[in-house]
């Protein structure tokens, strides 16, 4: 049994975490380990194309396949469903997107022929069977080049643009006119990368037809998003489909557009008479055709300074490539303003921001989504124009960093960050690095000719979203706010239940749910049973319910908080009358027969067993008044947000605001052009943190993903939009192998908007990008090398070496120093 | 993934010969890299099946191919498109034929576009397998040429060989 330390809370305290031991030992439970009678068993017959009509399907062979049950086709489903629901306006909201390619693919892996049959590799077999013919179409796989509409994707919007809008704040031309120096920046690019989860995307759908309901068994880690979308593209209520997630190895985002494949579950279960159909993503399938990150180009950037280097203004164009379907977006389009001046202070700003289709596969929310992307432009534009105009990179951030007094800070764009202490945050990272000690090894490693860099990364995790941002998008969505839902009860025999609506990848849901719990009713977190895995029949979720956004130590525990205090409310108002005392004489405790409650006044007691019998099964001494207490109580929690403007795009876009400071001291290694990381920290900011345990497992989980992304992750395509990366081989997801040790530190600031102080965390915002980034700046800064995309390998560092084609300071990079 | 390949080299035949070689899907057929059979539609079409092995994928690709300029004596263009487990292939072979002393000298251009997860899965090594097919086939063709008997007394001798490298 956990012991409470005297006087503290068991929010706060680094427990184990619940679910370890039956994730450890192999017991927990999977989507791919529900096995039901008579299933099939899904495959699909993917585009070989990036852009093709599609001439001829001929499925007659797999269907003649013994074994084979059934197969789907494009334009057989789509008489019988509607599009999925674009959430942009027009022209992007023009786009007819079904599961299944219909008159033509539009990236390679897309789905375009469903095979169920009665085994896996009978499936494989049958999949191999089917003949389609195509008629190959100029594809296009750049950003940019797709803006240009010299191949258009969707015919029926007519453009690949699906998006424009322009963000402006503040007097941006003023304060160019009065800048002391003004740095012009030709082209940045982030780049295309994705998680990889070790479980793959998992749907088993049954299209039940006795009472015409839709049961999904699955791993999709935003249900309540899932299933607003399959509602009406399967022309059924809503309340006629059922979701139910378990333990999920993993998602990042990436799992949240699983729909597509959830649709076609269903209608394969359908056309086979209801018999339940199970779908395995494969590892190819995965990194060809799940989702990716978006890739992001920074055009025409311009960064007015004064005199001591302090940012006035930044004007630039941004190009969002979304891949071939915009299936959550153009929601990125916005959702990268919620950091609008990152962490910095400067009030004037024009964005101008576009997002593209492209003959690639669709994005997807992927940790750090959308503003990863922003905040390591920002980070990229702060470290340029230090080294430009000589500042150091410390103190260049310490000049133009938000101040903790300044806290809570409306940025240009309305949002308000909660609390942060930036300058503490870089006095502990440079603390825990030994900052002096490395600017003297540098030094000496340079005298030798050794390409060292010390970079520093500040970075912002956004948490718990403001939904109104997607009116700034489409005035005409129907979402606003944020909500969650959870559940709180004693069962018959007196066991505390919990239930919410999110359902975890490994966040540790269900040990911190029970530690808000367990301060509530003042018993151990073991006393405590947690629901872990979404059900829509649990009737917790709201239409927000999931886990993703860094939100549920705020939305989750918020809404378990509320939960518990309500229940705490109905079990002291029964105590009362049972132990005949007044309210406020109840104690929360633990007594000889477990928990209980006590009257200070008279010293009677009775346990939890005895209170819920009361109202479970002995109801008849319950008095009238008293009919209302049920001791199951739900509870929605609101954030609290109103509607952005809509024209100025101006409000509270997000709750709360974690942050990280990251220095990474890196050196190219002479001969191969590897960079290698020589000392690494990472320094993380979430305010009241609930579990420390869990919270430090993050920050190195999120420092792992980034440092891939930053130096081995990267999602390639060719000219013809082949994925030239699609297995492990060649995408080389990192691994603890090639993780270097990581020094966390921590400090806390709590947010004022939360009951409990608590942040959102878990994304990181990427922060070993940005640093890495501004490491090997530091490095190459002398060569005359511009640090402009943000992957970087032995490869790219070679060519700028060696090659400088594009990485030279002189094309890329301007300065004006006025008088 | 894009190959390009281009060349050229000199025969001792005239180009009226040479186009007439090029130009008969019976003759020119057999000499694609692991040729295994093919099937003639008509003048200007036939259908080949050849051996394609990348590693552990291995299996027949079907390509179909079109004649698609035929200016005698002096071009001949063929457009194939073709599939096998793990992608799909569009390939132009082109030859300008001009007269020389000595002959006929044949300016080649091949470009084959590759599709699928072949170019994931094995993309380092298609381009130099695709490289030695292009070059064989080119070789087996100057071979054809320099004879005076039929090619297809030549085929056999030139199928089918393994392609991995």
């Amino acid at each position: 049994m956990s012991t409470k330390t005297e006087s503290k809370n068991w929010v706060g305290q680094s427990l184990p975490r619940k679910e370890e031991d039956r994730l450890l030992r192999g017991r927990g439970k999977f989507a791919d380990d529900v096995k039901l009678r008579e299933m099939l068993y899904l495959r699909f017959v993917r585009s070989p194309y990036a852009h093709a009509k599609i001439v001829s399907i001929d499925t007659s062979a797999a269907e003649a396949l013994p074994g084979v049950v059934c197969t789907l086709t494009g334009k057989e489903i789509e008489p019988y469903t509607q599009p999925f629901i674009e959430i942009a306006p027009e022209p992007g909201g023009k786009i007819r997107d079904f599961p299944l390619a219909i008159s033509k693919v539009r990236y390679q892996g897309e789905p375009v022929v469903a095979v169920a049959a009665e085994s896996p590799s009978l499936a494989d077999d049958a999949a191999e069977l089917v003949q389609v013919e195509y008629e190959a179409l100029d594809p296009v796989v750049d950003g940019e080049e797709a803006l240009t509409d010299r191949s258009i994707l969707h015919e029926e919007a007519g453009t690949n643009k699906i998006w424009r809008g322009v963000f402006e704040y503040g007097d941006v031309e003023k304060a160019f006119k009065e800048a002391a120096h003004v740095v012009s920046i030709d082209r940045l690019h982030f780049h295309r990368f994705s998680s990889t989860p070790l479980e793959n995307n998992v749907v088993i759908g049954q299209w039940d037809r006795k009472d015409e309901r839709i049961h999904y068994w699955c791993n999709n880690s935003f249900p309540s998003f899932a299933i607003q979308f399959l509602a009406g593209h399967l022309n059924v209520h809503i309340d006629r489909i059922r979701v139910e997630t378990f333990d999920i190895g993993g998602s990042f985002g990436i799992k949240i557009t699983s729909y597509p494949q959830m649709s076609i579950c269903a209608l394969a279960s359908k056309k086979a008479g209801g018999r339940p159909v199970k779908w395995v993503e494969t590892r190819s399938e995965h990194m060809t055709s799940s989702a990716h990150g978006n890739e992001r180009t920074f055009r025409d950037t311009r960064v007015a300074l004064d005199k001591d280097g302090v940012i006035t203004a930044i004007a630039s164009r941004h190009i969002d490539d979304c891949g071939a379907y915009p299936r959550y977006e153009p929601l990125g389009c916005v959702i990268w303003s919620q950091v609008f001046p990152g962490v910095y202070r400067f009030k004037n700003a024009r964005i101008d921001f576009s997002q593209a289709v492209t003959n690639k596969c669709p994005v997807g929310p992927n940790r750090g989504y959308s503003r990863m992307q922003h905040l390591w432009f920002l980070e990229r534009l702060v470290d340029i124009c230090a080294h430009e105009l000589g500042i150091p990179a410390d103190e260049m951030r310490l000049r133009n960093y938000i101040r903790p007094e300044e806290m809570p800070y409306t940025t240009p764009n309305g949002c308000v960050y909660d609390s942060g202490n930036y300058p503490k945050m870089m006095e502990v990272a440079k603390s825990l690095i030994g900052w002096d000690e490395w600017k003297k090894k540098q030094e000496a490693a340079r005298k030798e000719g050794r390409l060292l860099g010390i970079g520093i990364g500040t970075t912002l995790d956004s948490g718990t979203n403001n939904f109104g941002q997607s009116q700034i998008i489409n005035p005409g969505a129907p979402f606003s706010g944020n909500s969650q839902g959870a559940n709180c009860k004693l069962d018959i025999y007196g066991e505390v239940v919990v239930a919410v609506g999110s359902c975890p990848q490994g966040q540790g849901h269900e040990t911190t749910s029970a530690q808000v719990v367990a301060d509530v009713l003042n018993i151990s977190p073991d006393m405590i049973t947690v629901r872990t895995g979404f059900d829509t029949d649990r009737n917790v979720h709201t239409g927000f319910s999931g886990t993703y956004a860094s939100q549920f130590a705020v939305s989750g525990l918020s809404a378990v908080h509320g939960a518990a205090q309500k229940l705490k409310g109905e079990m002291k108002r029964l105590a009362a009358f049972v132990l005949v005392s007044k309210e406020d004489d109840i104690e929360f405790g633990s007594g000889a027969q477990g928990p209980e409650l006590r009257s200070k006044s008279n010293g009677k007691s009775i346990n939890y067993w005895g209170l819920a019998n009361i109202v479970n099964v002995n109801s008849a001494v319950l008095p009238e008044e008293l009919y209302e207490i049920t001791l199951n109580c739900r509870y929605i929690w609101r954030a609290p947000f109103a509607v952005p403007d809509k024209v100025k795009k101006y409000g509270k876009l997000t709750l709360t605001y974690a942050s990280q400071l990251h220095i990474a001291v890196v050196e190219i290694e002479q001969g191969t052009y590897i960079p290698r990381i020589l000392d690494y920290v990472a320094v993380d900011d979430c305010g009241t943190v609930i579990n420390p345990g869990i919270v430090e497992g993050q920050v190195y989980g999120a420092t792992a993903h980034g440092i891939g992304a930053a130096l081995l992750e990267s999602c390639v395509y060719d000219a013809v939009g082949n994925m030239l990366t699609s297995t492990f081989s060649d995408y080389t997801p990192i691994t603890a192998v090639n993780m270097p040790k990581v020094k966390y530190g921590h400090i806390e600031t709590r947010s004022p908007f939360t009951y409990s102080g608590a942040k959102g965390m878990g994304e990181g915002g990427a922060a070993p990008v940005h640093t890495i980034s501004a490491a090997l700046q530091d490095a190459v800064f002398s060569k005359g090398i511009i640090i402009q995309d943000s992957f970087n390998n032995a490869d790219t560092m070679f060519r700028a070496l060696e090659g400088k084609e594009i990485y030279q300071a002189g094309p890329l990079v301007k300065v004006e120093h006025r008088a | 993934m894009a190959i390009k390949l281009g060349g050229e080299f000199e025969v001792a035949r005239k180009p009226d010969d040479v186009f007439d070689f090029l130009t008969d899907p019976n003759k020119y057929g057999p000499l694609l890299p692991d040729f295994q059979s093919m099937s003639v539609q008509d003048a200007t079409h036939f259908t080949v099946k050849v051996n394609v092995g990348i590693s552990y994928i291995k299996g027949v690709a079907e390509v179909k191919m079109e004649l698609t300029e035929a200016d005698r004596p002096t071009r001949a263009q063929y457009k194939g498109q073709g599939s096998v487990a793990g992608g799909n292939v569009s390939l132009i072979a082109g030859f300008d034929l001009s007269a020389t002393v000595a002959g006929t000298k044949v300016a080649w251009q091949g470009e084959a576009q590759i599709f699928g997860r072949l170019t994931s899965v094995a993309g380092g090594l298609l381009e130099p397998l695709g490289k030695k097919n292009v070059q064989k086939m080119i070789d087996a063709l100057q071979g054809a040429l320099k004879q005076d008997s039929e090619p297809a007394s030549i085929a056999p001798a030139l199928s089918p060989q393994p392609s991995e490298p």
